[in-house]
């Protein structure tokens, strides 16, 4: 009887037809026309629930529940279906819009450092983590700065290895960072510990030397300065830019400005001196990398300092040669030709649009 | 300096004997004399022997050859050859089939037209020894050579010479003599010689000549001594003394100049050859020169002088240049038999003023001006005499004459052994007094901890304790001494103000696509006039070396832009067709300061085709990137139409930060790019001294209420700007909704010119959002203020779209 009453209402019949109707249904808008022909307004299943109320109260309960959950698989089907569709057509158009990704990138391409410029800053940044300081003066400079206060009267044949820009009014383009040495010893006196990077200029212009290139001193001045501590100092700097440790030798030299005065030899940072046409090395295995000593009683003196009380190291390295060093250039001349190509393809990123 | 291997053997015996040249070497260069070189000057040769011409022929039927029978000590062997300088019984090198030249020829039989012949007698190039004889003779050998000799063990044809690089302070070693010095030092049980022409020669005879005397009014003049020989025959030096010469880098003259050259190169006391007869008076003065007055020195260049520069005078006529160079008429010729030799010595100062003024680096001015021993003078010119009797036949034995101001005496020096130990990480004052000794620097004082040693007199350069302690670290090596951080940390390290901005503005740059150049900071002196500055514009000002390489490296850069168009002009003619986006940070020179500056050039490239179409960019592009730099240092920059002498005249703004102008930027001038021959270069340019401060930002909060969003499509006159226009809506804005609601951001979205819009104007359109800061607007708010808005730019004179 009750069975009967839940058939008579047609339960199985609206079933039947939502599962005919929902196996046609192949795109979102088909699956719409579904929810409306069966949930609208006047769908057959809303029909069906407006019905129940005309049922015998005792039945509404079974009834009542056979209809809520038909309603129930209804809807979860209409969702699970729709979302099935969505799923192909989401995937049909993801196929339609297949792109070639190795086309070029669109927009800029990367910019690149200047490897001169980058080693300056490295060693900067290196030698900060030693406790120095970075300091800078003027490019153009007065000869008391440049040579007299570097003990290095205009006489001296010193002169000879720096051979110099002059202007009109007799001053000078600097030949060395050393005049910042000088005017940081003036501005911040004794204990110190500078470093001076910039541009410096040499009237010279050959396959290994450019009329302008660009150096890094560093001065310390302390009391009792030893020369292994000069020593210990270059040694981590040196490690530190290169990223490895490196073999080292220290040579005998002179410069006006230091006594003792010394010169560092790197082990090539190429071949380690396993090949003896090396076109770095030339198959010494040994690159000249710096000079150093420890700080003349003179210049101590010029820079206002009593020499009996302090005294200290300086050394000096070439940026450009450093960078050429670390990455790989062969030829000077192109670190100022400003033929910026040779730096667009060797040292900028993939090619765009 | 050049050394020979064979020469120092006159001057040392180095112990231990077995040393070689390249040990020798090697030690040199670790004690600060470093040798770039060692040639061996016999280079590849093999077999090269000495033998007698014995039967001298022509040649059967070619009259340009002959044929020689050589006697090469173990037989005998036909040689034909071109020359013709030979006669029968000389001497000569014969070269016989499979031996090697010195530049590696291997030598075979030929045939000379019906002649075989057995190799070749050689030149003197042949043997690879230059400007020492006629190349297109043969060398003819003096008759002290036995057939059959090892060429390489006759005139010192086989020595090995060392290329040293002499320091400035080391004007002692600038001689074989000082050379044995340093190795005595060096190798301290090695023993000091003296060659024979150097030893004492009695001179008390009175000159056969009448002379004056020598007066020194000028003390840069220390001594001055005259030599006399005689009946000297000018002619070629000795075989080995040409050879030696030429090996030491001079070229073989005569010998009387050689043997002052030689002894130079020996002594290294520089000496001058006059001949008597051609001074113009018998009498020598040594002065100042007056400023202004002239003289022709021996290269036959007019120099003029300055009362800082020595001359050389007789009979008031300037006869050589003090210690830099001799005059033209007064030197050694052909008929000369009377000679005088100058020996003396001046002052370094004065020398290195001369000759750094003139620009004269003759091997006596290098020599003077890196100080030459005093006492050399002496022991110098005797050894000279004897030389002109050994080489010119001379008659010697002549008393010198001989001038001085004042002599010259080292003073001590102290070392301490609390010095010692804080430079070194060693301090044995007795071993280090042992290695002071091996130099020549004498012990004279104290045996404990406090010592004083005397410098010879040709170590002028050892004057404080300080040059002690370089001889013993040098004599013993730097490389043992432990590596060791300095401790004490006076204070924190700043990497500075500068160089922070550096840092961030090249990330900046280099995260926006440009690369970093460094270009020179001098430039063509023409700069400015291609720039088409105008007088009044002080980057036309510029600084101009008085001594430049080149006309292309003069005038210093008062702005970055030429260096980066030379960049990219030469990226373009090496065929670069990419696009070419670069910076450089730098400085310019610019009334008297040198202020850092950043400039950037963008180009699109000799082909902007793309899968995506065109991909050129412009002005606007070029603005996003010096905002985003600006910015990013916290400042807010305006940008106004402005003008440069050498950007286009419509595309072209300046950049304004706090209200004062910092740079520029904009489109380059279409005739610059014409003459760059490419198109489409956008620039700017900066002064970074205005961002040097990091300004803080200030942060503000995003409201919390939604915003509404109108938009209003305006009319403008096109010479109104877009600023103005902006300006006037958040002014109506303002009007219109008192403290109600805010403008939260005003946004241009188009900008159409075309159909509809009237010849003159153009539409601008706008996007407004306004926000209150307490609650969500209602519709009816927003379209009372926006309607309010639009009636307020109306009255403003706008005509709404």
């Amino acid at each position: 009887m009750q069975g009967l009453g839940v058939r008579e209402l047609g339960v199985s019949a609206v079933r039947e037809a939502f599962d005919v109707a929902l196996r046609a249904a192949l795109t979102l808008s088909e699956l719409d026309d579904i929810r409306v022909r069966f949930t609208g307004k006047k769908g057959e299943l809303t029909v069906l629930l407006r019905s129940l109320g005309k049922l015998p109260p005792e039945m509404r309960k079974e009834a009542g529940q056979e209809v809520n959950a038909l309603r129930d698989e209804i809807e979860a089907r209409l969702e699970e279906t729709g979302r099935k569709i969505r799923e192909a057509e989401n995937e049909k158009q993801e196929k339609s819009e297949r792109i070639d990704v190795t086309l070029p990138a669109k927009g800029r391409r990367t910019g690149a450092f200047h490897p001169v410029m980058q080693t300056m800053h490295e060693i900067a940044n290196i030698m900060q983590g030693l406790g120095y300081s970075v300091a800078s003066g003027p490019e153009i400079e007065e000869d008391y700065y440049n040579f007299e206060c570097l003990n290095v009267p205009k006489w001296h044949p010193a002169r000879d290895m720096q051979d110099t820009f002059y202007f009109p009014d007799g001053k000078l383009l600097r030949t060395h960072t050393s005049p910042v040495q000088i005017r940081a010893m003036h501005q911040y006196g004794a204990p110190l510990r500078i470093v001076c990077p910039g541009k410096v200029y040499r009237r010279d212009n050959d396959t290994t030397h450019s009329p302008m290139f660009n150096q890094m001193e560093g001065l310390l001045v302390d009391k009792d300065v030893s020369f292994s501590e000069m020593k210990g100092t270059i040694t981590e700097m040196v490690n530190a830019f290169f990223g490895r440790s490196l073999k080292s030798r220290f040579r005998a030299s002179y410069f006006p400005f230091t006594e003792p005065s010394m010169e560092l030899d790197i082990e090539c940072v190429e071949c380690s001196g396993h090949d003896e046409h090396c076109r770095v090395c030339h198959g010494t295995g040994w690159l000249e990398v710096a000079g150093m000593g420890m700080v003349h009683p003179n210049v101590i003196r010029a820079g206002k300092i009593n020499p009996d009380e302090y005294n200290g190291f300086a050394f000096g390295i070439g940026l450009d040669r450093m960078a050429m060093l670390k990455y790989g250039i062969a030829d000077l001349r192109l670190l100022f030709d400003g033929n910026v190509s040779y730096f667009l393809s060797g040292f900028g990123g993939a090619e765009s649009c | 300096m050049l050394v020979s291997w064979e020469l120092l053997k006159n001057f040392i015996d180095i112990v231990p004997a077995e040393l070689t040249p390249e040990e020798v070497a090697e030690r040199l260069t670790f004690s600060g004399s470093e040798v770039e070189g060692i040639t061996y000057c016999a280079g590849k040769m093999k077999g090269v022997i000495a033998a007698r011409i014995d039967v001298l022929e022509k040649h059967p039927t070619e009259a340009k050859y002959y044929v020689a029978t050589l006697d090469t000590g173990t037989g005998r062997k036909v040689c034909v050859t071109s020359a013709h300088n030979m006669k029968q019984g000389d001497m000569v090198f014969y070269a016989g089939a499979g031996s090697v030249l010195p530049d590696g020829t291997e030598m075979g039989t030929r045939d000379f037209h019906g002649v075989e012949s057995y190799g070749m007698m050689l030149s003197a190039e042949e043997l690879g020894l230059h400007d020492v004889d006629d190349p297109s003779g043969l060398l003819i050998l003096p008759n002290d050579a036995r057939p059959g000799d090892d060429a390489a063990k006759l005139y010192h044809i086989g020595d090995v010479i060392l290329d040293v690089s002499i320091t400035p302070n080391r004007g002692d070693t600038l001689s074989l003599l000082g050379m044995a010095r340093e190795i005595k030092g060096l190798y301290p049980d090695s023993v000091l010689k003296t060659p024979e022409w150097m030893l004492p020669l009695k001179q008390n005879k009175d000159w056969s000549e009448d002379f004056g005397t020598i007066s020194l009014p000028d003390n840069g003049c220390l001594c001055y001594r005259l030599g006399l020989a005689t009946g000297a025959k000018i002619g070629p030096s000795p075989l080995t003394a040409k050879i030696d010469l030429a090996h030491l880098g001079m070229r073989p003259i005569n010998n009387a100049v050689d043997v002052t050259n030689y002894v130079m190169l020996m002594l290294g006391q520089p000496l001058h050859a006059f001949d008597l007869n051609t001074l113009p008076a018998r009498e020598i003065t040594v002065r100042a020169a007056r400023d202004g007055e002239k003289m022709m020195t021996l290269d036959g260049k007019d120099r003029v002088l300055t009362e800082r520069d020595m001359l050389i005078t007789s009979g008031g006529e300037a006869i050589a240049l003090a210690g830099v160079m001799g005059g033209e008429q007064t030197g050694i010729n052909p008929d000369t038999s009377t000679i005088v030799i100058e020996s003396a010595s001046f002052s370094p100062i004065r020398v290195g003023h001369t000759s750094r003024r003139l620009g004269i680096n003759s091997e006596a001015a290098f020599r003077f001006a890196r100080t030459v021993d005093p006492e050399l003078s002496k022991s110098a010119l005797m050894a000279a005499t004897t030389l002109m009797r050994e080489w010119c036949g001379a008659e010697i034995g002549y008393k010198p004459l001989f001038a001085e101001n004042g002599t010259h005496t080292p003073k001590p020096v102290t070392l301490t052994r609390k010095k010692l130990s804080t430079y070194l990480s060693w301090n044995d004052m007795d071993e280090a007094t042992r290695i002071l000794e091996g130099f020549g620097i004498a012990h004279i004082e104290g045996e404990g901890d406090e010592r004083e040693f005397m410098p010879p007199t040709w170590r002028p350069d050892i004057t404080i304790e300080e040059d002690l302690i370089e001889e013993i670290g040098r004599f013993k090596g730097y490389n043992d001494e432990p590596d060791v951080l300095p401790g004490r940390m006076p204070r924190r390290a700043d990497i500075g103000e500068s160089m922070a901005l550096a840092g961030f503005v090249r990330s900046a740059m280099m995260a926006r696509g440009y690369t970093e150049v460094l270009t020179y900071s001098f430039l063509p002196e023409d700069f400015p006039q291609k720039l088409r500055l105008p007088e009044n514009d002080i980057r036309a000002h510029t600084l101009t070396i008085a001594n430049p390489i080149s006309r292309d490296q003069m005038a210093m850069r008062t702005t970055l832009l030429p260096g980066l168009l030379m960049g990219l002009k030469n990226a373009v003619v090496s065929g670069w067709r990419e696009p070419v986006r670069i910076f450089e940070q730098g400085r310019v020179f610019l009334n008297g300061g040198e202020p850092e500056h950043l400039a950037a050039i963008s180009f699109n490239g000799m082909d902007s085709r793309s899968p995506n179409g065109d991909r050129s960019e412009g002005f606007y592009e070029l603005k996003a990137d010096v905002e985003a730099v600006i910015r990013a240092r916290g400042y807010v920059p305006i940008f106004r139409a402005g003008s440069e002498p050498f950007m286009h005249s419509g595309q072209t703004a300046e950049i304004l930060v706090d209200g004062a102008k910092v740079g520029w930027l904009g489109r380059l001038k279409p005739a610059l790019e014409q003459e760059l021959d490419v198109s489409g270069v956008y620039a700017f340019e900066l002064n970074l001294s205005a961002l040097v401060k990091n300004k803080k930002p200030v942060f503000t909060p995003s409201g919390q209420f939604p915003a509404s969003y109108r938009d209003v499509s305006l009319l403008v006159a096109v010479d109104r700007s877009n600023d103005d226009v902006m300006r006037d809506i958040r002014a109506a804005v303002k009007e219109c909704s008192g403290e109600v609601l805010g403008l939260e951001s005003l946004r241009l979205f188009d900008v159409y010119t075309g159909k509809g819009i009237p010849e003159g104007f153009r539409s601008l359109a706008y996007t407004l959002s306004y926000r209150a800061e307490d609650r969500t607007l209602t519709v009816d708010e927003v379209e009372k203020v926006h309607t309010d808005v639009r009636e307020s730019l109306k009255r403003k004179g706008y005509s709404i779209r």
